[in-house]
């Protein structure tokens, strides 16, 4: 095959990921997929298996998971949507890193084979999707809306906040759920109880919104032992994180704040409490 | 919580899956070589108030070879201590001018290592003076 | 293992106090990283090392130095904050590293050791001459 050729086939691959060409046919090189793979109805324990994907400099591991749905095996099952590091769904464990694999290409792995599991520290429904359950429960937990008495009251005008409050919690808003802290926080894997990362810095994100005023409600949840004083600070929340939310630092700053209000309700019981 | 679905059996070597874990094993455990120095230096101070011959043999005892290294121990982990705490002082206290956040190395520099240094300057000076 | 009811806002409402030595250890984490490693440095090799004169004048030096009583109270405040954060980091780590169910229990060696070598601190610097 022509460079030409080589090359027109991989562009004509990478237009066609969600199955209008048939890049078999004319590739040359190859990648080795590895599946974690679990069933429930037939499975008991999980297994791995294996699958050749032409070999893409442009795709990423998502690109090659749709590919093998596809065109090779149509039982495999995983979430993904927008496919441009947006909307959250597609975050994987890719050879023992959570990635959103839509952002992890094939490039950084090859010629080696490429391990695919599904997130760590989440229990797992069907192959590489794993139950959010017990993560949308965390989220709510700790009331990620704002509080405030004239929520509704439109009267006034709209809730106006300068550039400089906005930039106290604009970094903590950018989460995504893709919920890859999770499978990178060793806390969330010892106890199950554990808030997490994203919903502790999702809880803080509000606290530091000078237009809220749920701080003392939002502290109930937070205080108690198994929200943030369970972070030991590791730190890997804030490595994987794709949008650079830091939610390490979010912990941080809440339980500093939190060890002031524990001793401001410590001091007035009953003027300090929700 | 009850969630349906397989659950992957619990990793007991998780600290040693990440470097970042084990970066993090490695600070959590400067925190017992620090405990184990702290109560040597309360000897030390003990040993103060039993008078200056007893003062003398517990110092001479402390230049003997196994003392010493077990104090190159102690400062590598206190030092270890030093520098992961400034280090996590960007993140855990950040300070706004305005919209903008202060950079991680100044505010390491002005809430951890100046202070650190001056202090350190100031206690070593004290005995070598 | 935290009696939870499964479901909401009401599920996590155990406090044990966690604020209370958590603040110990982030206090006694500056006082241990601003002091600590000079303290090594002076005790484990400026005080041993040297000819017998220098030793001597260091000694001195290092007797003076913790004989005042504003020196004796702010090394008791260092020494002690620096004990609790090394107890509750202690106590972190043996959770880590699989003792999680007994986070109420092991609160008892690490902070009740980290309270008798305060205590024993205090009884030290009390007792030493000016």
């Amino acid at each position: 095959m022509s460079k030409e050729q080589a090359l027109e086939s991989a562009e004509h691959a990478g237009s066609g990921v969600r199955g209008a060409a048939s890049p078999e046919a004319t590739a040359e090189r190859t990648i080795t997929l590895e599946l974690f793979r679990y069933h429930p109805e037939t499975d008991s324990e999980p297994r791995f298996q294996s699958y050749e994907v032409p070999y893409n400099e442009d795709w990423v591991v998502l690109d090659a998971i749709n590919w093998i749905k596809d065109h090779v095996d149509g039982t495999v099952t995983h979430r993904w949507s927008c496919r441009m590091g947006v909307c959250g769904s597609c975050g994987m464990m890719v050879n023992g890193e959570p990635v959103l694999t839509c952002a992890a290409f094939l490039k950084s792995y090859f010629p080696f084979a490429v391990r695919v599991e599904p997130l760590v520290n989440f229990p797992v429904e069907r192959d590489l999707v794993v139950s959010m359950d017990g993560f949308m429960e965390k989220l709510e937990a700790v009331k990620p809306y704002m509080i405030r008495d004239d929520v509704n009251d439109t009267s006034g005008g709209e809730f106006r906040q300068s550039p400089a409050e906005l930039a106290k919690y604009k970094q903590f808003s950018m989460c995504i759920n893709c919920m890859l802290c999770y499978a990178a926080c060793p806390v969330v894997g010892h106890e199950e109880e554990f808030l997490g990362p994203a919903a502790l810095a999702l809880g803080h994100r509000y606290n530091k919104d000078s237009r809220d005023q749920g701080f003392a409600e939002r502290m109930d949840v937070m205080l108690s032992d198994e929200a943030m004083w369970g972070c030991t600070f590791v730190g890997e929340c804030s490595v994987v994180c794709p949008k650079h939310v830091d939610p390490a630092g979010a912990i941080q700053q809440a339980k500093a704040m939190g060890a002031q209000e524990y001793f401001k309700r410590f001091v007035m019981p009953k003027g300090a409490g929700a | 919580m009850s969630q349906g679905g397989y659950r992957r059996p619990h990793r007991w070597a998780w600290w040693m899956e990440r470097p970042g874990y084990m970066r993090f094993m490695i600070r959590e455990l400067t925190s017992f070589f620090m405990a184990g120095y702290l109560v040597v230096f309360l000897v030390t101070l003990s040993k103060v108030g039993a008078g200056d011959a007893a003062f003398a043999e517990w110092v001479d005892a402390l230049s003997g070879p196994g003392w010493v290294a077990a104090h190159v121990v102690a400062l590598l982990a206190a030092v270890w201590h030093a520098v992961t705490f400034f280090g996590a002082v960007p993140q855990a206290m950040p300070i706004f001018l305005g919209e903008r956040r202060l950079s991680a190395p100044i505010a390491m520099i002005v809430m951890g290592y100046g202070p650190w240094l001056t202090v350190s300057a100031v206690v070593v000076w004290w005995i070598l003076r | 293992m935290s009696g939870s009811d499964g479901r909401g806002g009401g599920r996590r409402a155990r406090h044990s106090g966690e604020a209370f030595w958590w603040a110990l250890f982030s206090a006694g984490g500056v006082m241990a990283a601003l002091f600590v490693p000079a303290f090594v440095v002076v005790t484990g090799f400026l005080l041993p090392a040297g000819d017998p004169s220098v030793a001597a004048a260091r000694a001195e030096a290092f007797g003076q130095a913790v004989g005042c009583w504003p020196v004796k109270i702010a090394l008791l405040g260092v020494i002690a904050l620096s004990l609790f954060h090394c107890a509750h980091r202690i106590r972190h780590t043996l959770m880590d590293f699989g003792l999680r169910r007994y986070s109420g229990l092991l609160k008892v060696p690490c902070y009740g050791g980290a309270l008798a070598a305060s205590l024993w601190a205090a009884w030290v610097l009390w007792g030493i001459a000016p």
